[in-house]
């Protein structure tokens, strides 16, 4: 019987690579095959689903493909390093660590081993399977025998509404002003002070009264405090409102209460918000850097650079012109179909088939 | 096996892939016009030159990257300094009524135990910050002994670092650069000409330089300059952030460890198919031009076409073209009819004196000065 049994460092609910996880694990069982995820780290909720990693010798069976979610750094890489078993990466991008430097310096040692990780992985691996051709070619490079595309599963059929009374408190808190939206953690990589400068630009050129709504989780205090003292000296407070913690209906008021999202990150191995984005559907200007423009295709305005006038311009070009705004809007329904569940799931059950039967042949 | 998401619609739909050219084309007007109004509004004094850049700076303020070199050295030692010191005295406060009571009687009973660990890790702590101090003490050290042998500063007019007015070879530099996807940076750019000229082609550009004094006038006119070297400017730029770089003045001075920080940093900072146009001063009308003092304190000096194209060859850039101007000093081959005994020695004749000016012409004179255009290919 095929085996293919994930290992991640964290299973974590409410988390694009837990969630994308469970619904592997889901698929492949589906499929009729035995599949099990072993952790360094389960949440509380999630502990009856997760083994921890170290155990895996001890019900390891013959014939089994053991895919790693490869995001972070963590022992689970060592171990795995250790191991007789087909390995195929899952590979979701490690933020180089040139973004961190000066900001944080364990971070940076953190990113640093991650990348150590990957470099070590990569070669052992039979099969190297990357959210993006950028994620790939990554792969490529570090010397990883095949690598294939496959987006990571995100269910976005899979949501309980749009949190009403969020949406309407939003709405009363600005009024007609324009709102630009971005959802990622903050972190230097996000590049949140460009959105700040394109916010300034944006109010002096177009409308005085336009905010910048951000969401994501503070994972880089230094940084943080840097942005919002930043907005602070420009005179941009009020206009500046930060989300933490969000559910998953007030995340999507956030949503659809923007007028645009507007992405200028200057390292993204794939962007899931630009999926929630064309979801929601709110037009998107983003920053062709990393993954990205692939995330995007034609579903957005895709930005040479992070210019603040130039972003601003993008902004006011759509807040002016109507046509455009609904056409992105169609551009991104239709960008988004590319990602279906259902398609992605199919395809990584197939790519993951290839390799047991390949391996079932060879032993 | 490979499937891009991004790829258009099956190729054998030829109405979806006509569909997809049609929305990619109409994605290009649409950046078409939204470029345009960025020039509109720089042009119209809506946008001032320099907001960005002020932006920028204003940011790294706020930033520990924004600190470089010893003031960051520093800024780290006093962060190491303020985490030295462990607290004792925990925090008793609590929600509940109880809890304030049971967290002060734990800290009471364990104060003994504490104290006595705490005071080892101060020490300890103490210790490593002690040991950075005396680190950072000798490297500053260090850098005044470097900073008392650096070469003696050379006459401006002998070692010029920018240029002024119309040059030959700006038409070059903007035809190289026609079409660049992102703002282009002039170094030294001195009066500002050349970065006016380029706003005058559709080209975004801007321009450091060093000298105040020199960039008042740019400033007067309203063009985007800023008081900076190029080095530093480049320095704070983020990566592939431009679509090209114009270098020359100081360029052509520097010394190797400079050079190579600026190649670095050319290579980083420039887009890949983005642009650089690196004028110089050739190194024979350098040496003929210099007074033997300067020639021999300079602390770098003009490189050959050549050596360039090799340095930038080995940082992933293609060079695509190499183009000599300024004055040509060169001497004229003379002609048999005056290799005469009247003239000349009897025993020379004109094809072993032209043999000799062509040797003349090529070790010593020559173009003056020539550009070199590169494309970033990696």
């Amino acid at each position: 019987m095929t085996a293919v049994h994930q290992f991640v460092p964290a299973l974590l609910p409410r988390d694009a690579t837990g969630d994308h996880t469970r619904a592997l694990r889901d698929a492949f069982r589906s499929a009729g095959w035995e599949s099990d995820i072993y952790v360094e780290a389960a949440h509380d909720e999630l502990q009856d689903e997760a083994i921890y990693f170290e155990e895996y010798p001890a019900l390891a069976r013959p014939g089994d493909v053991l895919l790693y979610q490869l995001g972070t750094s963590s022992p689970v890489a060592e171990f795995l390093l250790g191991r007789d078993e087909p390995l195929v990466l899952d590979y979701h991008n490690v933020t180089p660590e040139s973004f961190y430097e000066g900001w944080e310096e364990h971070t940076v040692a953190k990113v640093a081993l991650a990348r150590e990780q990957v470099a070590a992985l990569a070669p052992k691996a039979v099969l190297g399977i990357a959210d993006s051709a950028f994620n790939a070619r990554e792969l490529d490079d570090l010397g990883c025998p095949a690598t294939t595309v496959v987006p990571i599963l995100v269910d976005l059929e899979d949501e309980d509404g749009v949190d009403e009374r969020e949406r309407t408190r939003l709405a009363t808190d600005h009024g007609e002003a324009t709102v630009l939206l971005f959802v990622g953690r903050l972190s230097p990589n996000k590049a949140h002070e460009r959105l700040i400068e394109a916010l300034f630009v944006y109010r002096r050129l177009y409308d005085p009264a336009a905010r910048l709504h951000l969401v994501g989780p503070t994972v880089t205090p230094t940084y943080a405090e840097a942005v919002f003292a930043f907005a602070e000296e420009l005179g941009l407070t009020d206009a500046v409102r930060h989300g933490e913690g969000l559910t998953d209906g007030q995340l999507a008021a956030w949503y659809e209460d923007a007028d645009v999202f507007v992405c200028l990150s200057e390292h993204e191995g794939f962007c899931i918000p630009l999926l929630e984005s064309m979801r929601a559907g709110t037009p998107i200007v983003a920053f062709d850097a990393g993954a990205v423009g692939e995330t995007l295709a034609d579903a957005g305005i895709l930005l040479p650079s992070a210019r603040p006038a130039l972003v601003a311009a993008a902004v006011a070009r759509i807040r002016g012109d109507a046509a455009l705004a609904s056409w992105l809007t169609e551009a991104g329904r239709r960008r988004l179909a590319d990602f279906a569940v259902e398609t992605t799931t199919r395809r990584f059950v197939e790519v993951l088939a290839e390799v047991a039967g390949a391996e079932r042949v060879v032993a | 096996m490979t499937p891009d998401p991004s790829a258009p619609a099956a190729a054998d739909d030829v109405d979806s892939a006509s569909e997809v050219a049609d929305r990619i084309r109409y994605l290009d007007e649409v950046m078409a016009d939204i470029d345009a109004e960025v020039r509109r509004r720089r042009a119209s004094g809506d946008l001032p030159a320099g907001l960005e850049r002020e932006l920028d700076e204003l940011f790294l303020e706020f930033s520990p990257v924004g600190l470089q070199g010893r003031a960051r050295l520093r800024e780290t030692l006093s962060l190491v300094d303020g985490s030295a010191y462990v607290d004792i005295a925990v925090p008793t406060a609590s929600n509940k009524a109880v809890g304030s009571y049971v967290k002060r009687g734990i800290r009471k009973s364990l104060g003994w135990y504490m104290d006595f660990v705490v005071t080892q890790i101060v020490k300890f702590a103490w210790s490593v910050s002690r040991m950075f101090h005396v680190v950072v003490d000798h490297i500053e050290e260090l850098e005044a002994t470097v900073e008392a042998h650096r070469s003696p500063d050379l006459p401006a007019a002998v070692v010029p670092v920018a240029h002024t007015g119309a040059t030959w070879w700006a038409p070059a530099a903007i035809e190289a650069l026609a079409g660049v996807r992102d703002r282009v940076v002039v170094g030294d750019c001195g009066d500002g000409s050349l970065v006016e000229a380029l706003g005058a082609a559709d080209i975004d550009a801007y321009g450091v330089d060093p000298s105040d004094l020199i960039l008042e006038a740019a400033l007067d006119r309203g063009v985007d300059v800023r008081a900076e070297s190029v080095l530093d400017h480049l320095d704070v730029v983020s990566g592939e952030a431009l679509g090209g770089i114009v270098l020359t003045g100081s360029v052509q001075w520097l010394r190797p460890n400079e050079r190579e920080r600026l190649l670095e940093l050319v290579s980083s900072r420039v887009m890949v198919d983005g642009v650089l146009v690196l004028h110089s001063a050739s190194p024979e009308s350098w040496a003929a031009a210099a007074s033997p003092v300067v020639r021999d304190l300079a602390p770098g000096h003009p490189l050959h076409p050549e050596t360039w194209a090799h340095l930038l060859r080995s940082r992933g850039f293609s060079v695509t073209a190499t183009v000599q101007g300024g004055d040509d000093r060169r001497l004229a081959h003379v002609s048999a009819a005056a290799t005469d005994a009247a003239t000349l020695n009897a025993a020379i004749d004109a094809a072993t004196l032209n043999a000799a000016i062509d040797a003349i012409n090529e070790r010593l004179l020559g173009p003056t000065e020539y550009l070199v255009v590169a494309t970033r290919e990696r």
